[in-house]
């Protein structure tokens, strides 16, 4: 079977073609559906397999990064819960990772009330670079299984100093090791140096670096000695479509 | 009504650093600061829907607050400076608030307008308006308006 | 009385004077062209038409100095040119007729040939956007970046944009000169340019990964901002044809007041904020929408034509596409931001994000259901009737009713004097450094040689998955590469084609302070050298040109123009590189604030793109290995002129480095051919700084030291120690060989310049001697460490 993968888009929404693509390669359909589709009722959020929220930007993050996205989704809710809940694959990429995080539905809590943000960077502003990140193999996350213990991917974003301010919340993360990426060296100040977090049961992940810049190894900056390598960023695919399969 | 978003104390101190940084390359010693971001919403809207505006849009619940009383946050005895774009001048972020308004109140307000204030504890009036002009606003786009509080 | 209604009647100097009121940069011959039109016509001329006519006879549309009639007067000879453009730029192209040019000069963008198969094109253009980024470095750099994504966007049928370039000039940092006042300062305008790319170019999701910073105090009152963008479109969308009947529809952002020049004379009373209208804040989302629109609207084939609103506004985009068939235009349907707004306002408002589109009348429908499902607002303005009528109305009232011929033929030109600059060149040897390792240091640490890591950084170089040569690239991830090299799997949506392409750029206006021909020289070899060390078919390059210039009132300044478009000429053809577009800008001088003219120097960005037949195997510059054999590629020439060294500290010689085209064209077909064999394994050019920069460069990007000997270097006889290092001579290149191969690429290079120097070390040590002498040693971490200064 292959996988139907969901790819949301709004206005404005970048890297949601090269997300598609990274899924497509490892075997999955993907499809790039705008989010004015879903609220028509044109498309539905359960006929798919496994969903993405692409990273970049979206209606060009105005107010704050994700933020007018997740108010979209808003009356949708219901169905984006039930996808997570079923035990689908979903993925929040950067911006989907800050779509996650001010929904609710990334850290995991009762109520999925937003316990967590993705503020501006300590430095104040837009940050590209390659990054090292620890992963942590206790994490119940099913799109880091079989990564080694450290990987190389590129952030690219200004609002990626993630937050929570609850201790209770924060314990609740890393006591059950949900902090599935850490940075090597914290590029903007996130508590922790979180990375990247996923719920409970391990199918719904959010990270602020792209893994789907790191998915062909011709595309790390330090070729052709990292080409040797394979690409960390693509085990995050395979994982999710072998899963869903 | 204006809604004035500030981030929370615990979380400001890289903002705030990066600001008086700025003021001291362009010469000026700010003692404290205090940034904030200011939305103006024209439109025949409830105090209690411009509450909810403020708590489930344009702050965030975990790292900022708001205000709909402009000035709440600052120190007394500072320069409060605001520093908007001229009417002239496409407001982007302002067209884009008042979309999602419209998303989450059902109605779109007549207008919104995006600005930011500064409060810097220290420098006098001439050498506060100087380094404002310096490096903060840009009198072909924007206007800006400076008080003591 | 409004001079407007009896302009038919007004003498030379009151129709200077309205002119002058009005904004319109008409010169004394046009306004009286304009007014024996209208004397014919038997009636008074509309503001809507004195305006259209005004736009699309500005310097900006019709590139009147680059394309008119020049005298050039040297050494007591006359050079007559009819039009000095198709004489030099277009000729070389016209002349080289390569077939893998798709479209040159006749569209937003030129085009070229991508990947095989003839399945697509690859579009590029470059163009500036400098006095909107003096006045409001943010503002105006935002809009100049959507400005010219939107010159990709409209041409043709539109094409994907998948990299934006910007090379950027600004006066010196830590400069003394007392600025005027209202200028603001090159600190000031460097911020706010870079946050306005980021904003912009990040928002919208393509990557900008190529360009440069240059600073020197001619651009300290003038800063140059030069905007790229390169774009993917099927080589079957290239044709665009407005069919008779076509609707007129206008997609993107609002028109407005924003958009409107100049001093606005008869409105004045409107808005007390007139004179701010001149700049605009962009709006990359009101763009993006655009775009996305666009790409599956032409896709689906639901529309004849496009072009984007840029200079001009409506006048010139529906001008343009309707030149055959005419235009009928109703302004009361354009969506506007504010309805304060006068009917002729809107016609010529230049606000941004803004598409004319051609659609026929049947898919009008299947248009708007896209429009409507990406929340991109639209308007349908008319038709393209096809009587050749341009009428414009509001409301029933015209605005404008004019023989399209008339708009398009009727703009008179006149020759413009040209005369040679003297510049006193001195060829004495130059004057040796006390001490070599600390003049590298000090290069390093030169504001136009050390890292540019802290602004790169905040654009988004890698949106879109296919930026396989980086602009920070290496061991570190932070080492200076030469060109970018794009993969377009965003855009071809085929992960398995490997093709690429790579952009790379040459600008060197300190040597055109002292010979504007060598310049145009050494831009155009750096631009392609740029290329080759990133591994690109070079065979296969093609270039853009853009001139940025003093005010061509002055003779010197169209002498010193004159001479680097000779230059084109001949660099183009010795490269086998045809130009594909270009754009010019003039009047670049402004009052200092002693009030005297204070004019940029001439100023000729060369951008260059080459194919790369598989990304994979693209070069970067850092070195690879301990024990890879060091060759220099090229002969190093005597002359100090325009090098950055020079400017550290005057070595008492201005001489400029003469480039010999033939011997460069035939030294980089040796190393092309030698880099398709795969015995290169890093390969970098020798440029700003010299040598030993090119030598630092690539040992500490790739945190390996080398022992390195200069004594084979092909060398002009009497060549001194500071010009083997430190001077900036072209067609010059540092390769390292993979060990082994040695042999292999000597044969490639059988009977041209190239001399192995050494090996790559296995410790961070990097010794330089020539001959018995030790000319420096020292750690690459302490060079690294002058070279990585935070600009910003």
């Amino acid at each position: 079977m292959k996988p139907k993968v969901i790819v949301l888009r709004g206005t404005a929404t970048n890297c949601d073609i090269e997300t598609a693509g990274a899924f497509r390669e490892e075997g999955a359909v993907p499809e790039l559906v705008h989010i004015n589709q879903l609220l028509s009722g044109e498309k539905k959020v359960l006929d798919y397999d496994i969903m993405a929220f692409p990273g970049g930007f979206s209606y060009g993050d105005d107010i704050s990064a994700g933020k007018i996205y997740a108010v979209k989704m808003a009356k949708l809710r219901r169905d984006f819960e039930r996808f997570i809940k079923d035990g689908r694959p979903v993925i929040g990429i950067c911006n989907g990772f800050q779509i996650l995080a001010k929904t609710g539905f990334l850290p995991e809590n009762r109520g999925n009330r937003q316990v967590s943000t993705l503020y501006t960077n300590d430095c104040g502003h837009f940050v590209a670079k390659w990054v090292k990140l620890k992963v942590n193999k206790a994490s119940p996350c099913l799109f880091t299984k079989g990564l080694p213990d450290e990987i190389e991917l590129p952030i690219a974003h200004g609002e990626g100093k993630f937050i929570v301010e609850d201790v209770k919340e924060m314990a609740a993360i890393t006591g059950r090791d949900l902090h599935a990426l850490t940075y090597a060296d914290n590029p903007n100040g996130s508590m922790l140096d979180i990375a990247g977090v996923c719920n409970a049961a391990g199918n719904c992940l959010g990270l602020m670096p792209h893994p789907e810049r790191s998915f062909y190894p011709w595309q790390h900056p330090d070729r052709p000695a990292a080409a040797r390598a394979a690409a960390a960023g693509r085990l995050f695919f395979r994982n999710a479509v072998g899963y869903a399969r | 009504m204006m809604i004035e978003i500030w981030t929370k104390e615990k979380y400001a101190g890289s903002e705030e650093a990066g600001f008086i940084g700025r003021m001291a390359h362009a010469g000026l010693k700010v003692k404290a600061a205090r940034l904030s971001r200011l939305y103006r919403v024209d439109g025949d809207l409830s105090r209690a829907e411009f509450d909810r505006l403020g708590r489930e849009l344009l702050a965030d619940p975990v790292s900022e607050r708001y205000s709909l009383k402009p000035g709440a946050n600052g120190f007394k005895g500072a320069w409060r400076v605001e520093v908007w774009l001229k009417d002239s001048v496409t407001d982007v972020v302002g067209d884009s608030v008042r979309e999602a308004v419209a998303d989450v109140l059902g109605r779109r307000p007549e207008r919104v307008r995006f600005g930011r204030a500064y409060y810097a504890l220290g420098p006098s009036a001439a050498a506060m308006e100087a380094a404002v002009r310096g490096t903060l606003v840009n009198q072909t786009v924007n206007r800006f308006g400076m008080e003591k509080i | 009385m409004n001079p407007m209604e009896n302009f038919n009647s007004l003498s030379a100097a009151e129709l200077a004077e309205l002119d002058r009121a009005c904004g319109w940069s008409l010169n004394a011959d046009e306004l009286a062209e304009v007014q024996r039109q209208f004397r014919t016509m038997g009636r008074q001329p509309r503001r809507g038409e004195l305006e259209t006519i005004a736009q699309t006879w500005s310097e900006h549309c019709k590139h009147k100095t680059f394309s008119g009639p020049v005298a050039y007067r040297a050494g007591g000879k006359v050079k007559r040119y009819k039009n000095l453009f198709k004489e030099t730029i277009v000729k070389a192209t016209r002349t080289l007729n390569k077939k893998w040019c798709l479209s040159v000069f006749t569209d937003n963008a030129g085009i070229v040939e991508f990947g095989e198969g003839g399945r697509w094109g690859l579009a590029f253009k470059a163009e500036t956007h400098n006095h909107p980024c003096a006045v409001e470095p943010y503002g105006g750099a935002e809009t100049g970046v959507g400005g010219v994504i939107r010159d990709i966007l409209g041409v043709g049928l539109g094409a994907k944009p998948v990299l934006n370039t910007d090379t950027f000039c600004f006066g010196r940092l830590d400069g003394k000169k007392k600025l005027p006042r209202n200028a603001l300062g090159p600190e000031r305008i460097m911020r706010g340019v870079v946050e306005g790319v980021r904003d912009y170019g990040n928002r919208i999701g393509i990557p900008t990964a190529a360009g440069g910073i240059y600073f020197d105090d001619g651009y300290l009152l003038n800063p140059l901002v030069y905007v790229g963008c390169a774009g993917l479109i099927p080589a079957d969308k290239i044709e665009k044809k407005v069919r008779p009947g076509d609707l007129i529809v206008c997609i993107g952002g609002r028109t407005g007041r924003d958009g409107i020049h100049g001093a606005t004379f008869s409105s004045a009373n409107i808005d007390e904020e007139t004179g701010s209208s001149a700049v605009q804040i962009g709006h990359a989302v009101n763009e993006k929408k655009a775009l996305d629109v666009l790409m599956r609207a032409r896709d689906l084939g639901l529309y004849n034509a496009v072009t984007d609103c840029g200079a001009g506004g409506f006048s010139s985009a529906i001008g343009e596409l309707g030149s055959e068939t005419g235009a009928r235009v109703r302004l009361e349907r354009a969506l506007l931001k504010d309805t304060r707004i006068e009917p002729w306002e809107i016609w010529v408002s230049e606000s941004q994000e803004r598409m004319i589109l051609s659609v026929p009348k049947g898919k009008l429908k299947r248009l708007a259901a896209i429009l409507d499902a990406e929340d991109c607002e639209y308007c349908v303005l008319g038709e393209f009737p096809g009587d050749g009528r341009l009428l414009v109305t509001f409301g029933g009232e015209p605005v404008a009713d004019l023989p399209m011929e008339f708009l398009h033929g009727g703009v008179p030109n006149f020759e413009k004097p040209a005369s040679r600059r003297r510049v006193k060149v001195s060829s004495k040897k130059p004057a040796a450094p006390a001490y070599w390792a600390g003049a590298l240091k000090a290069l390093l640490a030169h504001p136009n040689v050390c890292s540019r890591r802290s602004v790169i950084t905040q654009y988004d170089h890698e949106v879109q998955g296919g930026t396989v040569g980086k602009p920070l690239q290496g061991r570190y991830g932070d080492g200076p590469g030469d060109a970018a090299v794009i993969w377009p799997q965003a855009a071809t949506l085929d992960p398995a084609d490997m093709h690429g392409f790579a952009v790379g750029h040459g600008f060197c206006p300190a040597v055109g302070r002292i010979d504007p021909y060598q310049m145009a020289l050494h831009s155009a070899d750096e631009a392609v050298r740029n290329l080759l060390c990133a591994g690109a078919d070079v065979r296969r390059t093609a270039l853009l040109d853009n001139f940025c210039a003093a005010s061509p009132r002055d003779p010197e300044v169209m002498g010193d123009l004159v001479q680097a478009a000779e230059g084109c000429l001949a660099a183009a053809l010795a490269y086998g590189a045809p130009f594909i577009s270009g754009k010019d800008s003039f009047y670049n001088q402004s009052r200092d604030a002693a009030g005297r003219e204070y004019p940029i120097p001439l100023s000729l960005l060369i951008s260059a793109t080459a194919p790369v037949k598989d990304v994979r195997r693209s070069l970067t510059i850092n070195f690879k290995a301990a024990g890879g054999a060091l060759f220099l590629a090229g002969r190093s020439l005597k002359g100090m002129g325009g090098s950055v060294y020079n400017e550290l500290k005057d070595s008492g010689n201005n001489a400029v480095a003469g480039l010999d085209l033939k011997a460069a064209a035939a030294l980089y077909e040796a190393v092309r051919r030698a880099m398709e064999a795969g015995c290169v394994r890093a390969a970098h050019d020798v440029s700003q700084g010299g040598l030993a920069v090119t030598l630092s460069e690539m040992a500490f990007s790739g945190g390996l030291g080398a022992e390195v000997d200069l004594s084979a270097v092909a060398r002009e006889k009497g060549l001194s120690a500071v010009e083997l290092l430190f001077g900036e001579s072209p067609a010059r290149l540092v390769v390292e060989v993979e060990p082994g191969r040695e042999d292999e690429f000597r044969r490639f290079l059988k009977g041209l310049p190239a001399a192995f120097i050494g090996r790559v070390a296995g410790n961070t040590g990097l010794a330089v001697s020539d001959g018995g002498e030790r000319l420096f040693f020292e750690d690459i971490d302490v060079l690294k460490a002058c070279w990585q200064k935070e600009l910003i």
